[in-house]
């Protein structure tokens, strides 16, 4: 069965790493982190979150399947998915450079030239350089290809010119991986180029916008006139819309590579139960009721469903007749999920529900409202629900496009 | 972390039933049976018992192949996949009741012609109120004669022997009972499922020897054969929802209508992937609980509960969504889609719905309602 590792090294490994976190897991940092690195709002967020990435680094967990001349360990396939899993079980934040963690970086090393991997690798493992994502435009969300975001040859330059938006971590971001259209009279696919694109350089100006749940984190992007080097490119230009593909299969979780997630709670169901159990409802405790039973034991079967998905994706056999519908299921059926999970959360606890952050009275400080809030990030984010959809009927089950 | 068991073994063994029941058992020749008084082929019956998959888990030294219960999940997604008529399923939760409760005289006497296919065992535990589990057992035996009914008894009409449980002085136990006995009726129900015949078993003051009863008391025997049952059901059931996925899938990318095919709307299209979604994950749960049920894992019973709430619900879905999506055509007996229709409903019920199953997971995870 998949994976590199044998069941006794896989044993050691997670035994050394939950005595590392015993002594080297960060306390209470006195303010509220957000919950994803969709959220990273301030500097002392931001600053915090930097410093842990860079002690799990240090520590040898960031990375560890890359080649160890990009700054990785060169360990076998499975051991960060091992590393991964325990850092989720013990609630440990996230790693704040998740966008280069997961997306820019697996794609730097498949389309990267030497010299790239060399130069933005290792920074990237460590947090010493954060990355951000520049895909969307105001009038290309769904309709990507149309992008216009124009990228023009100058010499050994090219400069930018374009508005890009929905831009998680842009504010912090040393580099962002950027699509822009480098040939105008090409068919629209054909036309568009990927950049790694520095952002503190003049003609490039972050605005912040406020998301639903009143937290920063998001931005867009002016850019103006933007100069970069011709070695910011790339691939090849035209060879934009296979590379943007690729990095949208990472960051649905439907290509394997990750340098380390920031993998959510394991167990979403039974925090749920736990957190039910002291609340009444008509007078009587909650998890008395029938129909909220019959819909707890729905949502415990999903969520089964979804965790055994995992291993048997990685069994041939076992998908052999849909090979791509487990990979391309998981980010949406997983999103869904969690909307579904946390908007029941709340609708439990009736009238407390619509309390929000910082009133004392909320049960589990509004967490469950704000998770339910952000889910949509996430339903929309990187392919919606919707899209995604028309890819698995296109890809999966052979219907024609709706296009 | 989780582990599936899925080897070699498996693969060779569903590439040789997915093709020998499209061959074999394909939807022209279950549209035949489905008009036959009999309803299923006795010529197939000896091909299965000569392939070995009438006694694949019944242990060598009886006869069967001793083969794992991964490899009957994947036998049974394969035979429902072609709605095989003849009575697999039955035959292999027959085989399971004997060898966990018979004694081992009344398993050297069934099990071997069982899996040689000369001796039809059904288990008869449906009683008239629906009730199907051991505490619901109303049929009773005294002075050694057995008086009852059960109803919904899959292959009744040409079973040799039911397996049925009794009660007697406060206990549920198990007796074999002979079709052809003094006081036994059978009457075949008019199902609307023609592709699994089933009937009522009345039996009226049957002489049923000690010889006759199972040693182990039937609850402990249910409590094994429950999960199992809805494991190898839903196994049954997600390679029926898969056959009609691929049936709806493969219309809607055809039929033109409004000058396009009709897939490319939405409207088709995502409920499908809907579908979709819904049998992989119930396969998943499948797959999770058969290996589960081989390592007499403790979660074995939650998973394969979970399998027959959600392949219930799902082949359900799937079924509508498929006579929708067909259209007129999907509305009419011309349309192979009514028969899996028809055995996604026959299925639904067996060995507990999805509200059953979801009821016995709340208790299990919140702990039981007051």
């Amino acid at each position: 069965m998949g994976g590199g590792d044998s069941d006794i090294d896989a044993g050691r490994r997670r035994a050394e790493l939950q005595a590392w976190l015993a002594a080297n897991a960060p306390g209470d940092p006195g303010f509220m982190l957000p919950q994803s690195m969709l959220a990273v709002a301030t500097r002392e967020q931001f600053d915090f979150l930097r410093a842990w990435q860079r002690r799990v680094y240090d520590a040898g967990y960031v990375g560890v399947e890359w080649p160890r001349e990009y700054g990785g360990r060169g360990l076998p396939a499975g051991t960060q998915r091992i590393i991964d899993q325990e850092l989720a079980r013990a609630g440990v934040p996230f790693m704040v450079n998740a966008i280069g963690l997961s997306w820019a970086g697996p794609v730097i090393l498949r389309f990267g030239s030497e010299a790239q991997k060399r130069r933005f690798l290792p920074p990237l493992l460590r947090a010493d350089e954060i990355w951000c994502q520049g895909f969307s435009e105001p009038e290309a969300g769904s309709d990507l290809a149309s992008l216009r975001t124009r990228a023009r040859r100058d010499g050994d330059d090219y400069v930018i010119d374009g508005h890009k938006v929905w831009t998680t971590l842009a504010h912090f971001a040393d580099y962002m991986i950027l699509l822009a259209r480098t040939d105008p009279q090409a068919e629209k696919h054909a036309g568009i180029s990927y950049f790694l694109m520095p952002m503190k350089v003049p003609g490039v100006t972050v605005q912040p916008l406020i998301k639903m749940t009143g937290e920063g984190g998001f931005n867009q992007e002016i850019l103006s006139n933007v100069r970069i080097p011709r070695d910011a490119l790339l691939g090849q230009e035209g060879q934009g819309w296979e590379i943007a593909v690729a990095t949208l299969s990472f960051e649905r979780g439907a290509s394997e590579g990750s340098a380390g997630s920031s993998a959510g709670v394991e167990d979403a169901v039974g925090s749920l139960i736990a957190m039910a159990r002291n609340l009444r409802r008509d007078g009587n405790p909650v998890l008395h009721d029938p129909v909220v039973r019959d819909r707890l034991a729905a949502l415990a079967i999903e969520e089964c469903a979804i965790k055994w998905s995992v291993p048997r994706s990685r069994i041939a056999g076992l998908t052999h007749d849909r090979p791509l519908a487990l990979p391309l299921m998981r980010k949406l059926v997983s999103s869904e999920f969690n909307q579904r999970l946390s908007d029941f959360a709340c609708e439990l606890q009736g009238y407390a529900g619509a309390l929000w952050l910082e009133d004392p009275a909320a049960i589990d400080n509004a967490e469950w409202q704000r998770t339910f809030l952000n889910s949509f990030g996430v339903t929309i984010g990187g392919g919606t629900s919707e899209i995604l959809r028309n890819i698995l009927g296109e890809r999966v089950l052979g219907l024609p496009k709706s296009r | 972390m989780a582990t599936l068991h899925y080897d070699e073994e498996h693969v060779l063994l569903r590439e040789q039933a997915r093709r020998w029941f499209a061959e074999r058992s394909p939807i022209a020749a279950v549209r035949r049976l489905s008009d036959d008084s009999r309803g299923d082929d006795p010529q197939l019956w000896r091909e299965l018992a000569q392939l070995g998959w009438l006694g694949l888990v019944v242990p060598e030294a009886h006869g069967g192949s001793g083969l794992g219960f991964t490899h009957l999940a994947v036998l049974l997604e394969e035979a429902g996949r072609q709605l095989l008529p003849s009575p697999l399923l039955p035959t292999a939760l027959a085989a399971l009741v004997i060898e966990r409760g018979g004694s081992d005289a009344q398993r050297a006497r069934l099990l071997p012609r069982m899996a040689a296919g000369e001796l039809l065992v059904s288990l008869a535990q449906v009683e008239p109120d629906g009730g199907w589990q051991a505490q619901d057992t109303r049929t009773v035996r005294a002075q050694g004669r057995l008086s009852g009914e059960k109803h919904h008894v899959w292959a009744a009409p040409t079973a040799a022997l039911f397996i049925v449980p009794f009660r007697q002085d406060g206990t549920v136990r198990l007796a074999v009972v002979d079709a052809r006995a003094e006081g036994v009726t059978v009457v075949p129900e008019h199902g609307l499922d023609r592709t699994r015949r089933s009937g009522r078993l009345v039996m009226q003051n049957v002489a049923v020897a000690d010889d006759a009863i199972f040693p182990i008391a039937a609850e402990d025997v249910f409590a094994h054969l429950l999960p199992r049952a809805c494991a190898a059901l839903a196994a049954e059931m997600a390679g029926g929802a898969d056959a009609l996925l691929a049936m709806t899938a493969a219309y809607a990318a055809t039929r033109v209508q409004f000058g396009r095919p009709i897939g490319s709307f939405q409207a088709i299209k995502h409920p499908l992937v809907n579908v979709l979604i819904a049998l992989e994950h119930g396969r998943s749960l499948v797959y999770a609980a058969a290996t589960a049920l081989d390592a007499e894992a403790p979660d074995a019973e939650l998973l394969a509960r979970m399998a027959k709430a959600q392949l219930s619900e799902t082949y359900m879905f799937a079924a509508a969504r498929a006579v929708q999506s067909h259209g007129g055509f999907g509305f009419t007996v011309d349309c192979d889609v009514h028969f899996y229709f028809k055995r996604a409903y026959s299925s639904r019920p067996a060995f507990g719905d999805a509200m059953h199953h979801r009821r016995w997971i709340a208790d299990r995870l919140i702990a039981p309602a007051p």
